[in-house]
């Protein structure tokens, strides 16, 4: 049994006085999430992250294709006792204390009365906001309200962890912290789905990643299979390479540049590396080093992107 | 139960905000005023009601008494049923449009609460607290006239849940505009010219809408849409009889109860197809 399932989902909205305008949000969207996983979904503003997951929490409803949860065919309201949401822009009655604001939500997510006192002790001290709990909410800065959002979206113990943009607005020790908590949440077995453009966040923790693009899936896999096409190789030289050894090369690497001393070759495999170095030394040209360059998820995130835009 | 979570949140809500503390306020004035002006004096001719010490009637039985001091009381709460409306819709319209924000409305949605639930939640939380105003006012001069007067009215106290009844009709009007537009203006808006040139000029048909032809199709229709609307006038009316002791007609409240009923399912089936 898959976390989450869903296969085939799509979205069109329909706005404008005669719902005449269509956004496709979400196109055929499949994918499968294994229990205990950290996976993250990324894509650039408006790709259709945070529309599938409300599609998942029957905030929105599909307009086509099927989803599941812990093998529950959505929508279904049970089985939102098992799930924690920590939406993108929340916004939490500002008249309550932290404190409240855990019980309220606490009780609406179906967390027993005898636990609460507890859990909400627990939680505040796990996202650091023991000593603002009696304070009003309208008066937390940005990151104090994304800490609660955390902990509220823990107050029922969930098995499936919805978080969308979960260290927006987080300072970077807080983002460490974050991570550590999830991974920690991992290390018991929950399942946790992240939305994210912050690449750097989620290549960090990540199980597996699937990149989604103006509502359609471009691919999905782990974070090291993601970042593997394509190896770069910076070559140090000494002097200038000749156009014409440029032009050789490029004939079978993904890519070559040249920036003063420094050329950066793209390589499919080793052996490819081999070939322009053995093409660089029969050219007489000098080499100072040769370094791998690790390829980020950033940089191979942004290379797909750039890449369905050419389509 | 997930519902009576739900009201607690709502009644916070709206204790959290200050047009329930005028609406309040305006009840303590009125209260007080009432407390200091009104009063009884014994004549040998009989009793009577003193207004700020000065003679509201000429003296009579005992038993008239209780008769004056019922229609003194319709006064106070046909005053307190406008009060309601324009306070009362004022403060309370913003709650459903304000649980619908987005950022909020996620965040309710995605515990295993029914969209029907969340709708019903804020709607009953909204009725409680216009309930406490109620309540709060009508006990009182029901206080200051069992006090100061001697007569112990329990029409009168009776009437706080017939007034909140009538609220609550209303209210599933601005609940309906509430879900539909999201949007706290247009809820109020709605309710009010709802009340002011719907369920008004209907109630009134005969003396208005009637005369504008004899056409007896016409005159059906008009009457249909009486018996389909919530009849705020007819039911305000009615806690007036109710309370000077004369007889009302229980009709309108069945019928209301099925027509704001039928508003409330509506506005949950149209809450129920949103996407947020
Ligand atoms: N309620 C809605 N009504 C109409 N269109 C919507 C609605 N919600 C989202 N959209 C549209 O659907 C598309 C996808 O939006 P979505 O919010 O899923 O993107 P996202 O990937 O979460 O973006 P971001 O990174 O900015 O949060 C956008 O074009 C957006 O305008
Ligand atoms: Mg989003």
């Amino acid at each position: 049994m898959f976390a989450i399932e869903s296969e085939e989902l799509s979205k069109v909205y329909r706005n404008g006085i005669f719902r005449r305008q269509e956004v496709a949000a979400l196109t055929g969207f499949s994918i499968q999430v294994a229990p205990g996983q950290i996976f993250s979904l990324l894509g650039p503003n408006g790709a259709g992250k945070t529309t599938f997951i409300k599609m998942l929490l029957s905030l929105a409803s599909p307009t086509s294709g099927s989803a599941s949860i812990l093998g529950q065919k959505l929508p279904d309201v049970r089985v939102r006792e098992k799930v924690g949401y920590l939406p993108e822009n929340h916004r939490y009655p500002g008249y309550l204390t932290g404190d409240q604001v855990l019980r309220y939500f606490g009780e609406l997510g179906g967390a027993p009365p005898g636990a609460m006192r507890g859990r909400i002790d627990s939680l505040l001290g796990l996202v650091g906001l023991t000593q603002w709990r009696t304070m009003k909410v309208k008066k937390y800065s940005k990151g104090m309200l994304q800490r609660l959002g955390l902990a509220q979206a823990l107050m029922n113990e969930p098995e499936i962890l919805f978080l969308d943009e979960p260290t927006d607005g987080v300072d970077p020790v807080g983002r460490k912290e974050i991570r550590e908590i999830l991974k920690d949440l991992r290390q018991k077995g929950k399942t946790i789905f992240l939305n994210s453009h912050l690449l750097s966040e989620v290549e960090l923790i990540s199980d597996r990643v699937a990149v989604l693009d103006r509502g359609r899936l471009l691919k999905v896999g782990t974070v090291d299979e993601m970042t593997a096409a394509g190896q770069a190789y910076v070559i140090g030289i000494g002097g200038t390479l000749p156009e014409s050894v440029a032009l050789a090369a490029r004939a079978f690497v993904m890519g070559l540049t040249q920036q003063g001393e420094n050329i950066t070759a793209e390589c499919r495999t080793t052996a490819e590396l081999n070939r322009v170095i053995d093409l660089l030394r029969a050219n007489n040209v000098e080499i100072t080093s040769v370094i791998r360059q690790r390829n980020t998820l950033e940089e191979s995130f942004i290379s797909l992107i750039a890449k369905e835009a050419r389509k | 139960m997930k519902i009576i979570t739900l009201i607690r949140g709502t009644i916070r809500e709206l204790a959290a905000k200050a047009t329930l503390y005028v609406l309040a306020g305006i009840s303590t004035l009125m209260l007080l005023a009432a407390a200091l002006a009104v009063g009884a004096d014994s004549t040998p001719d009989g009793k009577t009601i003193t207004f700020f010490g000065k003679q509201a009637s000429p003296p009579v039985t005992n038993e008239m008494l209780a008769d004056l001091a019922g229609k003194l009381e319709a006064g106070f709460a046909g005053g307190l049923f406008l009060g309601i409306v324009v306070f009362g819709v004022f403060g309370t319209a913003g709650v459903i449009p304000d649980a619908l924000e987005k950022g909020t409305v996620d965040l309710y949605l995605s515990k295993p609460i029914a969209r029907w639930q969340l709708l019903l939640g804020k709607y009953f939380g909204s009725v409680a607290v216009i309930f406490l105003n109620i309540i709060y006012f009508i006990g009182g001069l029901w206080l200051i006239v069992g006090l100061k007067v001697g007569v112990w009215n329990g029409r009168f106290l009776l009437s706080a849940l017939l007034l909140t009844y009538v609220f609550a009709s209303l209210y599933s009007v601005v609940t309906f505009f509430g879900v539909l537009s999201r949007n706290m203006a247009i809820a109020i808006i709605a309710g009010i010219l709802y009340l002011l040139l719907v369920a008004g000029p209907l109630d009134s048909r005969q003396a208005g809408l009637y005369l504008i032809s004899e056409n007896g199709i016409y005159r059906g229709i008009l009457d249909g849409l009486f018996y389909i609307f919530p009849q705020i006038p007819a039911m305000e009316s009615g806690a007036m009889h109710i309370i000077a002791g004369e007889h009302a007609e229980a009709a309108p409240y069945a019928q209301s109860f099925l027509s704001s009923g039928g508003i409330l399912a509506l506005s949950a089936w149209i809450l129920h197809k949103k996407d947020f």
